[in-house]
């Protein structure tokens, strides 16, 4: 009993340096990462978010800080819709290899990420990565408090990395609960909200040495500015 | 004209028809400074649905959409305001025993009942421009410029997005459009005017057909569902049409040509009322 114990334990260490390995290769790769800048057009396809597209200028900075200018209202998805080579980091999830796959005519392996802290807001990921180029083709969030979203990413190659030139992004999420008269409300009824929205990037600047002042955050009375 | 010209001389000697436009003064300048100074929690309660899915950034609460905001309290305050004048046009000239001496003049009722009801419009397209300046004006002063981001609870719950070069042309839309809406409650009150004779009925009479239209209106009960295509009221909000996207012309030409309807309508009424009106004191 002990023996199969043992064994089965190995196996799910192994399975999980295998996943962690794909992520490392990942990690490794865009290493040299140190920030970058993109124009970001946002289109919308959700019936009950009637928008034009919405253009911002998006800044990150390695490993985690991202900023989006924008003199006009801008909705920015809040899972998905944003590249951050260095996200899914060892220390916060589990990982394990669902399947290997070809996806798009390539060698690709399919991981599930869980994450360690079971108080975040997601409940994990599962992430489709092809192995020749390491970068992440697909990323669907598991479902949490109801949503789910799947992102597709296609990449070009801007100054020696692969950096994402279109994110399609399938959404499927609970309507809001009603709130207080001046509460926007998102959906009606008991009825999930489901749409799509493409996000193109262009105009890459990479390693420019953004300073971390453009980071800070500003927060004025009228507007909403939350670099993350 | 000269009779029009005359009507707008006497309804604007009074000192009772600027109460209405002090008294928008006085709301605006309240909430805006009130929505200035409580721009945090305001943002924080219009968007925390929003935010679980959505990062926002650049200025929501902008001068466009605290005007849109206030423009929401016609269906109360600016009704009563119409009524403060139109409700007293007519009957005032009873109670104040004028009515025979005006009838003795040579201009004819019917001239004169128009050049009253034509003043009625008149200030009451003022009074619905007098809210707009000031709610832009000071809108834009203190909260500054921006795209307009709107919330519809009908036909579904949506969120419809006004490019920041489209609001200025799309609010004048919606402007006249509330201009059009309170007409029907200027005319409703002109039409009591002509049957009292005194100011307070027609006041009181008018509000109480507002406020029960639109209560009723807004019942979540079918029995009441199925009565409020018959409610005038239903349609007063059709100002709003013009900030959706994209802009449901049916339907606000719709709402426009029942409104119209209503005003014309009451406004014969008042006419063939006022023309027959057995005049005794």
């Amino acid at each position: 009993m002990a023996g199969i114990l043992f064994l089965l334990s190995a196996k799910l260490i192994q399975a999980q340096e295998d996943a962690f390995r794909y992520l490392d290769l990942i990690e490794k790769k865009y290493s040299g990462l140190k920030d970058y800048m993109a124009d970001v057009n946002v289109h919308f396809d959700i019936e009950a978010l009637k928008a034009p597209d919405m253009q911002a200028k998006l800044y990150f900075k390695s490993p985690d800080k991202m900023k989006v200018d924008s003199k006009r209202i801008f909705f920015f998805p809040k899972e998905g819709g944003f590249f951050n080579p260095f996200q899914f980091q060892k220390k916060n999830f589990e990982a394990r290899v669902v399947e290997h796959l070809i996806y798009d005519g390539r060698k690709a392996v399919k991981l599930k990420l869980t994450p360690i802290n079971i108080d975040t807001f997601n409940k994990g990921s599962v992430l489709t990565i092809d192995v020749d180029r390491n970068v992440i083709r697909e990323i669907k969030i598991l479902p949490s408090e109801g949503r789910e979203i799947t992102a597709v990413i296609a990449y070009g190659f801007f100054d020696g990395f692969d950096l994402p030139v279109h994110i399609k992004l399938q959404l499927d999420i609970p309507p809001s609960e009603p709130g207080g008269a001046k509460e926007f409300q998102f959906g009606q009824g008991g009825k999930r909200i489901s749409g799509k929205v493409e996000i193109t990037y262009s105009n890459y600047k990479v390693n420019s040495g953004l300073s971390d002042e453009i980071f800070a955050e500003k927060e004025f009375p009228g507007s909403r500015t939350r670099p993350r | 004209m000269k009779l029009f010209w005359f009507e707008i001389y006497k309804t604007f000697s009074r000192w009772r028809t600027y109460i209405s436009f002090g008294f928008i003064a006085l709301i605006v300048i309240l909430t805006e400074v009130v929505m200035k100074l409580s721009a945090n929690e305001i943002l924080y309660r219009m968007l925390r649905s929003l935010e679980k899915d959505f990062l926002i950034f650049g200025n929501v609460l902008n001068g466009w959409f605290v005007t849109a905001f206030i423009m929401n309290s016609l269906h109360f305050h600016i009704p009563f305001l119409i009524t403060l004048v139109a409700g007293d046009i007519v009957s005032s000239e009873a109670t104040s025993g004028t009515v025979r001496f005006l009838l003795m003049r040579p201009p004819s009722r019917s001239r004169i009942i128009m050049a009253k009801y034509l003043t009625t419009l008149f200030y009451t397209t003022g009074l619905v421009i007098f809210l707009g300046l000031i709610c832009v004006s000071l809108g834009l002063i203190l909260f500054g410029n921006g795209d307009l981001i709107m919330n519809y609870q009908v036909p579904t719950i949506r969120i419809a997005f006004v490019p920041e070069a489209d609001v200025p042309i799309r609010m004048l839309l919606a402007f006249a459009a509330a201009v059009w809406s309170m007409t029907v409650v200027a005319s409703l009150a002109f039409l009591f005017s002509t049957l009292a004779e005194n100011s307070i009925g027609p006041i009181i009479g008018t509000m109480a057909i507002v406020i029960v239209f639109f209560v009723v209106g807004n019942f979540p009960f079918d029995f009441f569902r199925t009565l409020s295509p018959y409610l005038f009221t239903t349609y007063m909000i059709f100002w709003q049409r013009f900030l959706d996207n994209p802009i449901p012309w049916q339907e606000i030409a719709k709402s426009a040509a029942v409104l119209g309807f209503h005003s014309v309508g009451l406004f014969l009424i008042a006419f063939a009322v006022f023309n027959r009106k057995d005049i005794k004191s």
